[in-house]
């Protein structure tokens, strides 16, 4: 019995063993690129790049036209190209436009596109060109409801006359009649928007409005092209669900294996138009489930690059030995500056008004309190353990967005406006506790008399299933608590399930959101315009601070100041130093009443074969995941190299000392 | 003493008082099914050891959060004393946060073992119930087959999803949605086995007896389920730990400030390279859970066999 | 047997259809905001929701919708995956992924059975000896360690000291896939193992065993005839139900080892609100749980024919 049992599990094993390798002949494995062994000076770059996404942040769609998303965005910039690109401060650089401008302060926007750009299939194989033509086309597609179900047409419904107009036409008609507008001479589409191509290789956009910022809208995929042959041979239905079969490319890149939830592989495309900048035979994209498993591929040499979880960097940092502890090193912010956004109108659970939140948080003296008293260092720490200061955040427009003539940042003149001393390196550069605890009392004093009970209850929301943010709202708790008494204030955390904003932010049951803003283009207007009072493009307003629903006079003045600050700012169209100077006021008066109150930036450590003071950084636009112009190296990069990129690049992400 | 000697024939035999205690002394051995179970499982020694492990456990871990240094609901989060191996001072070290882990993990031993325990009688009263009778009455097994494959085929992560947006999440919820899905296996086992015993000879001679169903399925049935009922029992409880973890993986689990073991694991796993103590502590306490009620299941279940009782 | 069958099956059929019906009802239990992502509910105006819900028909009213769907599900038109992957057939999403899964499933099913079964039947032999211990040590090791650490391990052990490929590679699927398979089975073997055991056990203290001992049929005559038969009914009724839903995956292995396979595919289709995809799934599963358990019922029924599932008077 016991020796016909063995035989038989031998001989199952075996054929099992057998069938687990015949779902394909496996290629060479292939495994890592960082087995490097020269030390020369010079080290030698990485010709294939393998990086990393978490699986939450698979790929939904792939049509660049349709989409939204910063995951599909991460990779389809690779893969399709548009007018315009950033470079590593964030400066625009050609792409397919070779030559941009207007000539009336930006009413009127002129591209001249390159010639011989090819459009090519997964193989490579040319298709057609790409002219101007295929704006037209991408806009058309973008602007017609029957075609993209009103994705994407913020931006360009907002900016280009007729836009939002046409979207409104197209809704009007029947599906068949919208899926057959075109855009040839003398269609509606021409007549109604305002877009022309006057000859094959030059663009012309009209804007709603002067609009001296216009051009950084043509890096993002409201402007993209689509291809009229492409949508010709393999009709409307397929091209709005197009895949990597057959999708055309016009980028850096093809996508050659795609893999859902495993892998997507990037292939050069040899018809790129720019064939000077070092772009990378293949770029892999491995699926991972968190940052663990990752650091564990980056161990086996399975990934060039890897962010580190918590727990990891303290390990490799706390220990002098560890093969990796030279080579921690600190990554550039991302394009969010996050911020607190208080809610004037808050709700408790059973839709009644929370009038006790509502009357402190109107209140500036309470507001103020909060600003000056509360540390977020240990909340920086969070997300920057070894430099915790390097995130802090004292404006509300993210770093790097605009520039003033003489190349100061735009939220240098904001602080220097907020009148912030240089940091001690200890503590942030507001926190002020003589001036917090003098504006406690003069609010637990004007509060008490209008009937608002201390300590007065916050309500904070975060995902159930994201551990890391409940450990991030358990160290807030911990610093209003330190900071600011529990006689005065206390934080209570709440959790979602699924949505935040369908189950916290829409019934108004938040306190407060800690939120970050990306921006669409390059102007302050894109950041302080969700802030305004009583104007329903302003975003974080209508769904975050609902400052429209509250009631008290004091703190609608407020709010009406700053929107007239704003308004004057957006319509200086002709002197940007004009211009910036007045959102700067604008911004520094809603920061010094603390309607909202800066909180950090994202800057986490890592370890890679990356020099990401090469990587394309802008703050808004989609261009930053464009593996083209990237320095490698096959040994990975020291805490002292990084650390000479840092200083010599102009904008550093403030290197701590 | 002397006139006894004198008794006439007559009076050597006489009739007794009718007695029921003398009556069962013959007629019946001092057999009982139940006390039979427990005098053969008082005899495995490494089982009794093991209850008394566990129930020491559970008491330990009252104590445990008595003489800790920290109070659970009252722990700070500090940075700066993140990842502190375990001293004088943090008898089990501290967490990412910096927090004391020892009352923690006690706190998570009871709330774990609590949710684990309730469901397992839950699941097991509800599972035996239906499936006695899901497999005994025919005419009702085709019914019973179709409620079972359509809680069975929708998602369990839909209802707890629907349960958590529409009710909320906290320790009754979660109890409740466990054992409202968990019968299931427990009532299909069941019914598995009656369906096999139902038509055995004995139990045909006594419905021609005429004997009730209730009783053919207690005294008839049961008794042979029983051993497979405690294993299955005895498993359901660090499944259920198991489960639990997994659901707070997804989100859906106890909400945030009710830590449980399975909490605790699954944050550990991302640090336990580096720092194994925070994986240990928890992962002790939970197989210390399911290796006694593994062992005291198979020890019960051996000893419920009535053929072992001789 | 044949009118039993087809009676089941239609009825069957039925169950299919209520399941569906009440996971499509649940999904739209669901408040509407879950139709879009969060980024979307914050950057679209009140127009762009309003079109996006109309365009997917999700305003009309609930029997509308209802009627639609099973309209299309006449035409065997399971419709497009919304965001899993924008716009594909909902077939096209499920097709590429469930062959991944059912491979890897198989093998270690397979590996399971055979290691799981062989375990428990030595563990029977050598009650309370050395083999049976280790196995109950294996046992419990198993279900004492969560399966999310013991996934770290053989990850790490894998990945790091024996060098195994880490993550799944459609290009490299035969290595690639030793991790997933080993982790799967870690548990199902001890799954087997326990059942095969308690049920032999159980088996060989009957009186017909002991009858057979007294007749002097040999330990080995009477473990394969008598035992591992009678034994194996019970464990029959699960493997045609755990066969067909090895299609399913596994949630936590995929995930963990980046298998494109369809066990997060479910969990992904919820929280991303791709009906079509959930509905298609829910009816996938269903289908194959009902096939299984009837399968089930059949082998049982085949092995021991004392079973009896049809009515055949009499008994009640």
């Amino acid at each position: 019995m016991k020796k016909r049992t063995a035989k038989i599990t031998a001989l199952m094993l075996a054929s099992m063993m057998a069938l687990a390798g015949c779902g394909g002949n496996g290629g060479g494995s292939n495994s890592g690129s960082n087995s490097g062994s020269g030390d020369s000076a010079k080290a030698e770059a990485l010709t294939d790049l393998y990086t990393w996404e978490t699986q939450a942040r698979e790929v939904e769609s792939l049509n660049v036209l349709n989409t939204q998303m910063a995951t599909d965005l991460n990779v389809l910039t690779n893969l399709v190209e548009g007018l315009l690109s950033n470079d590593k401060d964030g400066k625009l650089i050609p792409a397919l436009a070779e030559e941009w401008g207007s000539d009336d302060n930006g009413l009127t926007w002129t591209f001249k596109l390159r010639e011989g750009v090819k459009w090519v299939d997964k193989n490579g194989e040319e298709k057609a060109d790409c002219n101007a033509q295929d704006f037209l086309t991408g806009l058309e597609f973008i602007l017609n409801y029957h075609k993209n179900g009103g994705a994407n047409i913020s931006m360009p419904g907002e900016m280009i006359v007729g836009a939002q107009e046409y979207y409104e036409y197209t809704k009007t008609l029947t599906e068949e009649d919208g899926r057959n507008l075109t855009t040839d001479a003398g269609s509606k589409f021409l007549e109604m928007v305002g877009i022309e191509a006057p000859d094959d290789y030059t663009v012309v956009y009209h804007c709603t409005s002067e609009m001296p910022y216009f051009e950084t809208v043509a890096t993002y995929n409201c402007l993209y092209p689509a291809s009229q042959a492409l949508i010709d041979e393999i009709g409307i239905d397929a091209f709005v669900a197009c895949d990597d079969s057959n999708m055309w490319f016009n980028g850096a890149y093809l996508l050659t294996n795609y893999i859902q939830g495993n892998e997507k592989v990037l292939t050069k495309n040899e018809s790129y138009w720019d064939t000077e900048s070092q772009r990378f035979d293949t770029v892999t994209i491995k699926m991972i489930e968190s940052l663990d498993t990752g650091f564990q591929l980056y161990q086996a040499g399975d990934l060039d690059r890897i962010d580190l979880s918590e727990s990891n960097l303290t390990t490799i940092y706390n220990d002098e030995n560890n093969e990796y502890n030279d080579q921690l090193v600190e990554k550039r912010p991302d394009k969010f500056s996050y911020q607190m956004h208080f809610n004037y109108s808050k709700m408790n659970e059973d839709g009644t008004p929370d009038e006790n939140w509502n009357k402190a948080i109107a209140n500036t003296a309470f507001r103020q309190a909060i600003y000056y008293g509360l540390n977020l260092k240990p909340y920086l720490a969070r997300t920057n353990a070894i430099n915790p200061l390097s995130c802090e955040n004292n404006a509300y427009t993210m770093m790097g967005l605009v520039y003033m003539s003489d190349g100061r940042d735009y939220i240098d003149v904001v602080e220097e406006k907020l009148g912030l001393g240089e940091s001690d390196g200890e503590t942030p550069r507001r926190v002020d506790a003589d001036k917090a605890a003098e504006l406690k009392a003069q609010a637990m004093e004007e509060l008490s008399a209008q009937g608002v009970t201390f300590p007065v209850e916050a309500d904070y929301y975060i995902a159930a299933n994201n551990q890391t943010s409940i450990d991030s709202a358990k160290v807030l708790q911990q610093a209003f608590s330190d900071c600011l008494g529990d006689d005065f204030i206390k934080l209570n955390i709440g959790t979602y399930v699924t949505n935040g904003t369908a189950e916290v932010i829409d019934p108004q049951l938040h306190s407060f959101v800690v939120n970050g803003w990306g921006a669409d283009y390059g102007d302050p207007q894109n950041f302080l315009g969700q802030e305004t009072y009583g104007e329903d493009s302003a975003y974080y307003s209508m769904n975050y601070s609902n400052i429209n629903d509250a009631t008290d006079e004091t703190l609608i003045n407020t709010y009406k100041e700053f929107t007239d600050l704003v308004n004057t700012a957006k319509a200086i169209t002709d002197d940007n130093d004009a211009r910036y100077e007045a959102y700067a006021e604008a911004e520094s008066y809603m920061i010094e009443n603390a309607l909202v109150i800066p909180c950090n930036y994202n800057i986490s450590w890592q370890l890679t074969h990356v020099n990401d003071y090469t990587v394309k950084n802008a703050p808004y636009g989609i261009q930053n995941y464009k593996y083209v112009g990237w320095e490698t190296s096959v040994d990975a990069y020291t805490t002292e190299q990084y650390q000479s990129f840092a200083s010599g690049s102009g904008n550093g992400a403030s290197a701590a000392e | 003493m002397a006139d006894e000697k004198q008794l006439n024939e007559d009076e050597l035999f006489t009739f007794v008082e009718y007695s029921p205690e003398a009556a069962e002394r013959t007629g019946y051995s001092e057999y009982s099914y139940w006390k039979s179970v427990f005098k053969n499982f008082l005899k495995k020694k490494t089982a009794v050891a093991l209850t008394i492990v566990f129930l020491a456990l559970v008491i330990f871990s009252f104590i445990a959060l008595a003489i800790g240094k920290y109070d659970v609901n009252a722990l700070r989060s500090d940075t700066s004393n993140a990842f502190i191996r375990p001293n004088g001072e943090y008898w089990f070290g501290t967490d990412n946060l910096g927090q004391d882990y020892w009352c923690q993990v006690w706190y998570a031993a009871q709330i774990s073992i609590k949710l684990a325990l309730i469901v397992a009688l839950g699941e097991c009263v509800v599972g035996i119930t239906i499936g006695c009778i899901w497999g005994y009455v025919r005419k009702l097994d085709r019914l019973f087959t179709e409620i079972y494959n359509i809680i069975n085929n929708i998602p369990t992560i839909l209802y707890m999803m629907l349960i958590a947006l529409l009710v909320g999440q906290n320790f009754t919820v979660m109890a409740c949605s466990l054992i409202a899905f968990g019968w299931l296996t427990m009532a299909r086992n069941v019914r598995n086995l009656v369906l096999m015993y139902r038509d055995r000879e004995y139990n045909l001679a006594s419905r021609c007896l005429g004997t009730p169903i209730w009783r053919v399925l207690l005294k008839n049935i049961l008794p042979y389920l029983i051993s497979v009922i405690i294993l299955r029992l005895a498993l359901s409880i660090p499944s259920t730990i198991a489960l639990e973890s997994t659901l707070s993986y997804l989100g859906l689990g106890l909400d945030v400030t009710t830590p449980s073991l399975g909490i605790l694991l699954r944050n550990a796993r991302t640090s336990f390279l580096s720092y194994p103590y925070l994986l240990i502590f928890p992962a002790v306490i939970v197989s210390l859970i399911t290796v006694t009620f593994y062992l005291i299941g198979n020890a019960f279940s051996d000893a419920a066999d009535p053929r072992n009782h001789v | 047997m044949v009118k039993y069958t087809i009676k089941r099956l239609l009825q069957s059929l039925v169950t299919v259809l209520i399941v569906v019906t009440i996971v499509f009802l649940l999904m739209r239990m669901l408040p509407i905001e879950n139709f879009f992502t969060e980024d979307q509910l914050i950057k679209y105006t009140e127009v762009q929701k309003h079109d996006a819900l109309e365009k997917a028909g999700m305003l009309d009213s609930m029997p509308k919708q209802l009627v639609r769907y099973y309209g299309q599900l006449l035409h065997g038109d399971l419709g497009e995956s919304r965001r899993i992957q924008s716009g594909q057939p909902v077939i096209a999403v499920i097709g590429q992924r469930f062959t991944v899964s059912m491979r890897i499933g198989v093998i270690s099913l397979g590996i399971s059975l055979v290691l799981g079964i062989t375990l428990g039947i030595l563990q029977t032999r050598h009650k309370d000896r050395l083999m049976d211990h280790i196995g109950t040590a294996y046992t419990i090791f198993v279900n004492a360690v969560p399966p999310l650490v013991s996934y770290s391990l053989i990850l790490i052990l894998g990945a790091l000291v024996l060098g195994i490929p880490a993550t799944y590679s459609t290009r490299n699927p035969g290595p690639s896939s030793i991790l997933p398979i080993v982790c799967l089975s870690l548990a199902s073997i001890a799954g087997y193992a326990l059942w095969t055991r308690r049920y032999m056990v159980d088996e060989i203290n009957k009186d017909y065993i002991k009858l057979a001992r007294v007749k002097g049929m040999s330990t080995k005559s009477i473990m394969v005839k008598h035992v591992l038969r009678n034994a194996f009914v019970p464990l029959a009724q699960y493997l045609p139900a755990s066969f067909l839903l090895t299609i399913g995956g596994s949630l936590l292995v995929e995930r963990f080892f980046s298998v494109p396979g369809m066990g997060p595919l479910l969990t992904d289709a919820i929280g991303k609100f791709d009906t079509n995809v959930v509905q298609a799934l829910v009816i996938l599963y269903a289908v194959l749980g009902i096939l299984g358990v009837f399968l089930g019922d059949v082998l049982m029924m085949l092995i021991d024919p004392r079973i009896t599932l049809t009515d055949k008077g009499g008994t009640r």
